[in-house]
């Protein structure tokens, strides 16, 4: 799921950066309306770890191995925080582990953090329920670890298939990217059950984690 | 009856004596010593990139593919580069969305420089790794701190 460098055209690289940019601005202007912003700092910080952790487990999948994203996981419990914690885990892994790449580093975050945004949407429509519902609880943390890696997959694919250069065996190259898309399906499930199992625990001893008590300052 | 005799058997002599001129059945085979280049392709859990697209871009024309092929099922490649081209050589592995790029000097004499792949042992992977994770919880708790105070 992370793009490496010299995959993609310059064209789409740029575009990432733009789109990345503009997400960063959002979340950071969400972020900076809260009462007081620094209170989600830490919560994001230990979650961007897990972020960067996640990705060396891996789970083998022909014709590759998948590995563990948790962007969804990270949208439902940081809220606005998650693209900026997405994107400096990006970073860190593309700079100290060329997992990822610089160039691509715009593509990743917004295949990967704007997701996580939508899944955090997802996740409070649980509200419209009940914020207490266990149930509720259970399924919109399970929809949201699950769609939130599910689209960022679905953006991946898109963007890989749309842009194979002249050079490769483009039908090779598009049944290749089928075929690691669809091998995702039994890890969008395990991110699901995970986040859920999360949601409830935190749901549980810390309720105030999933912006029980989000205040915004007027 | 005799003479008859002779005179066949003379004749088969003279055919069977005669050589084979095989030459058009022919075969040949020479041999000589090249230094080759091999790839390895892996993904970064160590499986091997089997069957990835390889691209070859020689020194003099670093936009226009040299040669394409594919590695095998352990995701090796050889290729013998063009003796008259000394320079970098690009060597390009794809598959899936994922793949690389590595830079190999090749000089006149066909020596290989060191490539520009970054490998990592294990316990250097893991030591960045738990100084990254270290620093994620220090931001944790400088900020926790903050907030107590």
């Amino acid at each position: 799921m992370h793009i490496p460098d010299g995959i993609l055209p310059a064209s789409v690289c740029l575009g990432g950066y733009v789109t990345a940019g503009a997400a960063t601005w959002y979340s950071l202007r969400k972020i900076g309306r809260k009462e007081d912003p620094r209170e989600g700092v830490p919560k994001a910080s230990l979650l961007t770890a897990a972020f960067f952790v996640a990705s060396w487990i891996h789970i083998p999948v022909p014709p590759a191995s998948v590995h563990l994203v948790l962007n969804g996981l990270l949208g439902v419990v940081l809220g606005y925080y998650a693209f900026p914690a997405v994107l400096i885990g990006l970073f860190f892994q593309a700079v100290m582990f060329q997992h990822g790449g610089l160039s691509t580093l715009g593509v990743n975050a917004t295949i990967m953090g704007i997701p996580a945004l939508l899944a955090y949407y997802l996740f409070q429509l649980r509200n419209v329920v009940s914020k207490n519902n266990r149930v509720a609880t259970t399924v919109f943390g399970f929809l949201a670890g699950a769609g939130g890696m599910g689209i960022g997959v679905f953006a991946a694919m898109v963007l890989l298939v749309t842009t194979v250069p002249a050079h490769v065996d483009a039908a090779a190259e598009r049944a290749s990217i089928y075929a690691l898309t669809f091998a995702h399906i039994p890890l969008m499930v395990l991110e699901g059950v995970f986040t859920a199992l999360v949601v409830l625990f935190l749901q549980r001893v810390k309720p105030d984690m999933l912006g029980e008590n989000d205040k915004t300052s007027a | 009856m005799k003479v008859k005799l002779l005179t066949t058997v003379l004749v088969l002599c003279f055919f069977l004596s005669v050589p084979a001129v095989a030459s058009a059945h022919g075969a040949k085979i020479s041999c000589e010593t090249k230094k080759a280049i091999e790839i390895t392709a892996t993904y970064d859990s160590g499986e091997p990139l089997s069957g990835g697209q390889v691209t070859i871009y020689a020194p003099d024309d670093p936009s226009t593919p040299w040669r394409k092929a594919k590695c095998d099922e352990n995701g090796k490649y050889i290729f013998i580069p063009d003796p008259s081209k000394p320079g970098t050589w690009d060597i390009q592995v794809r598959q899936a969305g994922h793949g690389d790029m590595i830079h190999i000097p090749v000089g006149e004499d066909m020596t290989v420089g060191a490539s520009g792949s970054t490998g990592y042992t294990p316990l250097q992977i893991i030591l960045m790794g738990a100084c990254v994770v270290w620093g994620f919880i220090g931001t944790a708790l400088f900020f926790s701190v903050r907030r107590g105070r």
